[in-house]
């Protein structure tokens, strides 16, 4: 097959399985604040073992266009939050939310998943078994994220089936941006470095500006502490492993 | 004879330099909510930048036996928490939740010195022809790590000196840890996953389950995110190439 197809085949259905976040919702209309948390911290932990991943695949030490690269991805995040007026958005708000705030928070998931539609493409770059494990931990990651969206606009009204869908739309960036980057990466292999760079360098930092201070306030930090490190554990273990190159 | 107290002087080195850690808190005044939210930032982004490059080195001798050991490490805080929460703790004047995150964050720098001692003596054991280069390595990485101590401590109230002296003491078990591992290189090597593991796995679960979370109480998200993920990327860099 077409190494494009390849990689719009495994975004998208990273994105898809995005969908089934809603399915928590089906068996109770509103969830538990703890579980919201929860799946943050799942979400997050996945998201700093694919950004381990990216950082130690196979270098012997992290070239300077990655160390910039990582570092346009840190501001990239904070710059593109800033000037949306989404810095210090509360991301997890279920009642009595104003009228923008709908489109603020579809907003934040598309920027979000841009970032890991970069590191599936650059990994896909690397070896299709590495690109292929990396669009799995995303998916298995945008299935917590789905539960967190859909929780958010069933409560400002939505029906369950629209926000399934919404939580597949609002990952389309995903889709776009891997292939992008793949496409990028494969005509102009310079650009390696600063990819990897630039998807793990604003993957942590969204780690740490949309996750983890939502977490704190929905659940005990020990669980969410616990919760993330078991995540990040199993793909470090998969990656260091050397089961996947 | 002389080559373990060479081993020992070396490692005695490394410890010292922790020390130097504390030295940039001589500048930074007051002791605000605000100022330990980004102290508290500023250490995370230091400890989980050196548990990255730790984990990178020990899955090289081993997934397992690193994963295992972060488990363990995990497990060893939240025994120390409860232990520390089951006492009225002082540290110096400072009471309370302060004085216990204080000991946890002490507690933890200094059973993952045990592991990093290790990791000297058994290099040292390859032969002595790279140790000076070694121990310059290791002296120079030992300066973050002091600065993460002073960075939990000095906000709360301990004073330049006291900071510098608890940077030191935590470092202490890497000169006592190296000559074992250096005399029983063929004993202490395969533990070394699992030792490394164990570091990185407390100091990554101190880093989400008590400073974090303290950060964000205190202080703007972005700026705390920014804090943490850019000195990350500097403490990653700053491994590497020095």
């Amino acid at each position: 097959m077409e190494p494009t197809l390849v990689v719009l085949a495994y975004s998208s259905a990273a994105a898809a399985i995005g969908g089934l976040g809603a399915t928590p919702l089906l068996i109770r209309e509103r969830l538990p604040v703890t579980a919201i948390g929860w799946s943050n911290a799942l979400a997050a932990g996945l998201m700093l073992g694919v950004a381990y991943g990216l950082m130690v695949l196979g270098l012997e030490r992290i070239p300077l266009p990655g160390a910039f690269g990582a570092l346009m991805g840190i501001l990239f995040v904070h710059w593109t939050r800033a000037v949306s007026g989404t810095a210090e958005l509360d991301l997890n708000r279920l009642d009595e939310t104003p009228p923008e705030y709908g489109y603020q928070v579809l907003l934040v998931n598309a920027l979000h998943s841009a970032a890991e539609g970069v590191a599936i493409g650059v990994a896909m770059t690397v070896s299709l078994p590495f690109g292929a494990f990396t669009a799995l931990a995303i998916a298995v990651h945008n299935v917590p994220e789905g539960t967190v969206l859909s929780a958010i606009v069933t409560a400002r009204g939505v029906r369950l089936p629209h926000a399934a869908g919404l939580a597949i739309a609002a990952k389309v960036s995903q889709v776009l941006l891997a292939i992008v980057t793949f496409a990028l990466v494969t005509a102009a292999p310079g650009l390696f470095p600063w990819a990897l760079g630039f998807a793990a360098g604003a993957m942590v930092h969204l780690v740490l500006v949309d996750l983890m201070p939502e977490c704190y306030k929905q659940a005990g930090s020990t669980s969410i502490a616990l919760v993330t490190l078991v995540a990040m554990g199993i793909v470090v273990f998969l990656v260091g492993g050397g089961v996947v190159r | 004879m002389s080559q373990v107290f060479v081993v020992f002087a070396y490692g005695l080195l490394t410890a010292l330099a922790t020390g130097l850690g504390a030295l940039p808190f001589l500048f930074v005044r007051g002791v605000s909510l605000g100022v330990v939210a980004r102290a508290n930032a500023v250490a995370s982004g230091l400890m989980l930048g050196v548990s990255f490059g730790l984990v990178a080195e020990a899955t090289q001798y081993g997934s397992w036996q690193t994963v295992a050991g972060a488990g363990c490490g995990v497990l060893f805080v939240l025994v120390t928490q409860v232990a520390l929460r089951r006492h009225n703790l002082e540290f110096g004047r400072i009471r309370g939740v302060g004085a216990q995150r204080m000991l946890l964050m002490l507690v933890v720098m200094t059973v993952h010195s045990f592991a990093e001692g290790v990791a000297v003596g058994v290099s040292f054991g390859g032969g002595m022809t790279l140790a000076v280069v070694i121990v310059a390595a290791i002296a120079v990485h030992n300066i973050p790590e002091g600065l993460a101590i002073s960075a939990v401590l000095r906000p709360r109230g301990a004073s330049v000196v006291e900071c510098a002296w608890w940077s030191i003491a935590s470092s202490l078990p890497q000169p006592l840890m190296a000559v074992p591992a250096f005399l029983l290189v063929e004993a202490f090597a395969p533990a070394l996953p699992y030792g490394i593991g164990f570091a990185a796995g407390a100091m990554v679960f101190m880093v989400f389950v008590e400073l974090l979370p303290e950060a964000y109480e205190q202080a703007r998200r972005p700026n705390v995110a920014l804090l943490v993920s850019v000195t990350m990327l500097t403490m990653l860099m700053f491994q590497q190439y020095l």
